[in-house]
């Protein structure tokens, strides 16, 4: 107590005299740790701003992946007596859990706005970033995991398979294939934008010394 | 009063630092872990190889991971990501040494994602495959194959399931390391 008020007493004089070779030993890096922490809260704000933006954008492209495979349903002109030549999205199991997964994901990203609108507002806070890095590592895996098993039905498809006498159907469903590709398409899409969230999140945890 | 402070201080940085290193001892274990599993993975599915014992005189029914190029891409992709593990292992290492590096986390982070991203695309097409040859599907008119190739089937699948723990523990690795960076 005696030592902080004769420090004070000589922090005075020394205004007083205006000697001001000498710093103000005390409070010089109290003030640069305070302007490395605005910078630091500044440079955090930019970065959750661009994951906010970035985030919409993968809504975005997830939306348009699950609408374009739900919406899918063609019939082909001619039929038989004992089948009808139609194809919808749900014919392929795989496809249905396409679907489903994309929707998990839609959710997911808009539920997730508001904890990157938290990051904006309070940039130093770190439980948030934490949990957004954390579920949107989960949330990659399983847009991968639906756009990658839909892709290997995708394929085979096109070009079918000899060895397992499984015939090419995008030969007789063209419209059907090309929506169902473009639906793909966009979900790796998705899981390129989500990589680069993540990153976006580590990078913006990084203390500032 | 002063000393005691310092003392706790110092006492709680400590553990602090004793926390981190446990981490990252915990991340070099995951990774080894993650090693043997994609490792498993790629050899039990190349390694498929099932002849049945009839044939007629135009076809040998014969089936091997490379005749769906599914199968290929799954082995070529847990290949790629056991290397990449093998080879992170390093950075794990250096980052037990020295727990302040920031922006070799932060990198280690993004390769780890990009990694599972890749591991899950392979393990989930060939599991979208594994399941049309256990179910066939009657309105594309594809015919369930493990009807016939029992053994072959079998080895596919159980390849699925190292792919899978390797997934889950990438997704820990990212955890950890983000947890790492936070706490400096």
């Amino acid at each position: 107590m005696e030592k902080s008020e004769s420090t004070k007493i000589d922090v005075v004089e020394t205004n007083k005299e205006r000697k001001g070779k000498a710093p103000l030993l005390g409070k010089a890096p109290v003030v640069a740790a305070a302007v490395v922490h605005a910078k630091g809260g500044g440079a955090k704000r930019g970065i959750a701003i661009f994951d906010l933006i970035l985030r919409i954008a993968a809504f975005a492209s997830a939306l348009g992946a699950a609408v374009a495979m739900a919406t899918t349903e063609e019939t082909l002109p001619f039929f038989t007596q004992f089948f009808q030549f139609e194809a919808s999205y749900d014919d392929l199991p795989t496809f249905t859990f396409f679907v489903v997964a994309m929707a998990i994901v839609v959710a997911y990203l808009v539920l997730s706005v508001p904890f990157s609108i938290v990051c904006i507002v309070r940039p130093h806070a770190v439980v948030p970033r934490l949990l957004l890095i954390i579920f949107d590592t989960v949330i990659i895996a399983l847009t991968t995991g639906a756009a990658g098993s839909s892709a290997a039905i995708v394929y085979l498809a096109h070009n079918g398979n000899q060895d397992a006498n499984w015939l090419a159907i995008c030969q007789q469903f063209g419209d059907f294939c090309q929506r169902v590709s473009g639906a793909v398409v966009a979900a790796f899409v998705t899981v390129v934008i989500l990589i680069f969230l993540v990153v976006l999140s580590a990078s913006a945890l990084r203390r500032h010394h | 009063m002063k000393a005691g402070a310092v003392e706790l201080g110092h006492a709680s940085k400590v553990t602090q630092r004793g926390v981190n290193r446990g981490m990252s001892i915990l991340d070099l274990f995951l990774r080894i872990i993650a090693i043997i599993a994609t490792l498993g993975s790629a050899i039990a599915m190349g390694t498929t190889n099932e002849t049945l014992p009839f044939f007629t005189q135009f076809v040998r029914f014969r089936a091997k991971y490379s005749d769906l190029p599914t199968f290929t891409f799954f082995v070529v992709a847990n290949a790629i990501v056991s290397a990449y593990l093998v080879l992170s292992l390093g950075m794990s290492i250096f980052h037990i040494m020295r727990s302040r590096a920031q922006a070799s986390r932060i990198a280690l982070i993004f390769f780890d994602a990009a990694m599972m991203a890749l591991l899950t695309a392979g393990a989930s097409a060939s599991a979208a495959i594994v399941y049309l040859a256990h179910k066939g599907n009657t309105k594309t008119n594809w015919f369930p194959i493990c009807q016939q190739y029992d053994s072959f089937c079998h080895r596919t699948s159980g390849s699925l399931v190292g792919s899978f723990i390797g997934i889950i523990f990438f997704i820990l690795l990212v955890l950890l390391s983000a947890l790492a960076l936070s706490r400096r």
